[in-house]
């Protein structure tokens, strides 16, 4: 059985979550510890700077819980109380849907976002390099990073702008083929300004020039960014060559005119020009926004794209969420398969056994026969029983493609009479694996101790 | 033979249209592979038609306004399949096949006039003026779509209405790149084409120009692209009027099919 306990922006604040993190340096040594710790045979750790999600795969359901908090405590200094109220445990099938949800981005605290996969990715290959992973869990990674892939194309939740900055630079590549080596103008040299250019350039635009009505601020920064400053009276003809204007002034009335702008369209021999003003009051003229090939936006314009992108994300995340209950389900019908091989290697035990046995009680009675005939015999024997257990293997097997494995399974070790530990060496975890399967059909099979659904 | 693989090359474009447009605007990628696939089997129909009817009749099936919109529609397709699959801008898939499929389909539609084609030197003129003028006229579609999606595009930029269908759309200056190369391809095709039909028609009448839509129509055409490139090259016009003009020109370019229906 699969147990996950974590810690995430809604279950816990940031200095928990801060506390919580493993950092990724020790992870080996960490996922070690925790292994032993917990009598576990398989491990993996994924922690980011929002969230820890510990997750094991162990032959003792009921405790797993409790000892990963145990572990968490011992390891990150969290008192008992404090993990009871701020961590949450999920088992069974209902933490397998977690790490999907967390590798899609639909647990993140910005919904979508697409560095969450990377962290995932990151985080199982430290555990299957250092040994920490094994069949079941490598088995649900791999579901788990093909299916976030495959969400993330199909939805594309990802795409939508969920800040101005990524929205601006969203509407900029809709007007330009790319933003590498485009030229800038940035008129302004604030703290929201700055933060706006140094997005620019992470974009890819190299050919910066700041401007400011104080000379050595705009210097300042263009030495930071590694632009140009020009002196505020000079910015006019700027705008004849640069690509982007970027606007964000503390002038009460507007810096940059509708005449200006047409003015310089000349020489822009009809190059397309992109304005992003952040001001408030407004530093362009809206007016601008009517002239040919000039695409003017202001804050309220990229905050309605940002809305909008954020409705996007959540009509994404419907669609994510339908997907992830067919992969969620294609891994439970996987894992009971694989539920089922000491089942069906017991009935073969059981069956044979049984062959050997009468073949034994009956053995005066053929001892007349050669040791040719006797070697029929028992030939016969195998091959009537192999023939008897045949339908009822496919059977078996097939009910895993429906979900039913668990109960068929339990139905068959009562009819042919096997225990658990007849049940050819399957752990005690099979029973009661089978019993939380049965119970997820019930409903959804999740304990919740900690803020997140509190 | 030839009815029969033109009719269903029409189904296929049909169905392949759908496909695409739809695959295009709901994000469905297997869906839009789907399209392609149609639009591919659809291109080989044809192509088997028109190869059928040449070697059937001996000379290029473009002697009527049908046989030209099948040629037109045919050419059209095959820029699209090698741009869709070549510069991956999948956005084509809303108006390429729509105008291909409009084409193929108005073929089988309006009636069929044959045109007078002579014998010897005539012949040969006739063959390479239409078949110049069908490669400018597609190369021309070209730059027609791409001003179209120019102004889709750039109407949701400008009315600043965040709509999903512009994330797929390429980028205004792709979108005018793409154009702008399409409409120096067809300009001197379509060139070629209205100066060589002057020829044909000086052979066949002793005269250059015979007053008439087939005629007038193309003319005004070149006078349009004429205008969008002295714009563009001596006042910098690009943007929403170049594609106007654009849109203006290949519009002109096909009413001269007025011209050879009646």
């Amino acid at each position: 059985m699969i147990t996950l306990v974590g810690m995430n922006h809604r279950s816990a604040p940031l200095e928990l979550r801060e506390r919580a993190c493993f950092p990724e340096d020790g992870l080996p040594e960490t996922l070690a510890r925790f292994k032993e710790s917990i009598g576990a045979p398989e491990a993996l750790i994924i922690a980011t700077c929002n969230r820890v999600e510990l997750v094991a795969r162990s032959a003792d359901p009921g405790g797993t819980g409790a000892k990963i908090r145990a572990f968490l405590a011992s390891e990150r200094g969290f008192d008992a109380e404090t993990l009871e109220r701020h961590v949450y445990v999920y088992e069974g099938l209902e933490a397998a849907r977690h790490v999907f949800a967390v590798a899609c981005g639909l647990d993140s605290m910005v919904l979508g976002e697409p560095q969450i996969l990377g962290q995932v990715k990151k985080a199982y290959a430290i555990a299957r390099e250092s040994g920490a992973t094994g069949p079941v869990l490598d088995r649900l990674l791999q579901h788990v990073l093909a299916a976030a892939k495959r969400v993330r194309t199909t939805t594309g939740i990802s795409r939508h702008a969920v800040s101005v900055a990524y929205a601006a630079a969203n509407l900029a590549r809709g007007i330009f083929d790319d933003l590498h080596g485009r030229s800038a103008l940035v008129l302004g040299a604030g703290k929201m300004t700055e933060l706006a250019a140094r997005h620019l350039v992470a974009q890819g635009v190299t050919d910066l020039a700041i401007t400011n009505r104080t000379y050595a601020r705009a210097a300042q920064l263009a030495a930071s960014l590694g632009g140009t400053a020009i002196p505020w009276d000079e910015f006019p003809r700027a705008l004849g060559r640069v690509d982007i204007v970027l606007t964000g002034t503390a002038a009460p009335q507007p810096v940059l005119s509708r005449e200006q702008v047409k003015a310089a369209l000349r020489a822009r021999r009809g190059r397309p020009l992109f304005i992003v003003d952040i001001a408030v009051p407004r530093d362009v003229e809206p007016e601008v926004h009517d002239l040919d090939g000039v695409y003017l936006y202001d804050v309220d314009d990229l905050q309605g794209i940002v809305d909008a992108g954020l409705d996007e994300r959540r009509r994404a995340a419907e669609e994510a969420i339908g997907m992830l209950d067919a992969e969620v389900v294609a891994f439970d019908r996987w894992r009971q398969s694989v539920d089922l091989g000491p089942t069906i290697a017991a009935m073969r035990d059981r069956l044979h056994g049984l062959g050997r046995d009468e073949i034994a009680r009956f053995g005066r009675r053929l001892s007349t026969l050669s040791a040719e005939q006797h070697a029929a015999v028992e030939e016969l024997t195998r091959s009537v029983i192999q023939k008897v257990l045949h339908a009822p293997i496919v059977a078996l097997k097939s009910s895993a493609d429906r979900g039913e494995a668990a109960a068929r399974a339990r139905l068959y070790r009562e009819i042919f009479g096997l225990t658990g530990h007849e049940a050819h060496g399957a752990p005690p975890e099979a029973d009661a694996q089978a019993d939380t399967q049965a119970e997820a059909k019930l409903g959804p099979h999740r304990v919740i101790q900690g803020g997140k659904d509190a | 033979m030839a009815h029969a693989l033109f009719l269903a090359a029409l189904a296929l474009l049909v169905i392949g249209a759908t496909l695409a447009v739809i695959a295009e605007l709901r994000r469905l990628e297997p869906l839009a592979r789907s399209g392609a696939g149609a639009l591919s089997a659809a291109w080989a129909l044809q192509l088997a038609g028109l190869v059928t009817v040449a070697v059937t009749d001996g000379t290029l099936p473009m002697r009527t306004g049908p046989e030209y919109l099948l040629v037109l529609g045919w050419f059209v397709l095959s820029l699209h399949l090698l741009l869709w699959f070549r510069s991956g801008i999948r956005a084509l898939a809303l108006v390429l096949p729509p105008i291909a499929a409009v084409m193929v389909a108005a073929a089988h539609l309006i009636p069929t006039s044959g045109m007078q084609v002579g014998n010897g030197p005539q012949r040969g003129w006739f063959l390479f003026h239409t078949s110049v003028a069908t490669a400018g006229m597609g190369a021309l579609a070209v730059s027609f779509a791409m001003s179209v999606l120019f102004l889709v595009k750039e109407k949701g930029l400008k009315g600043k209405k965040p709509l999903r269908v512009l994330d797929r759309l390429p980028s205004l200056q792709t979108v005018d790149r793409i154009g702008f190369t399409a409409l120096m391809w067809g300009f001197p095709l379509l060139t070629v084409g209205i100066v060589t039909g002057m020829v044909y028609n000086a052979e066949l009448h002793d005269r250059i120009w015979t007053p008439g839509m087939k005629q007038t129509f193309p003319l005004l055409a070149w006078g349009m692209f004429a205008i969008l490139l002295w714009a563009r090259f001596s006042r910098g016009i690009r943007g929403r009027r170049s594609a106007f003009l654009s849109i203006a020109g290949f519009a002109l370019g096909l009413l001269t099919l007025l011209g050879m229906v009646h």
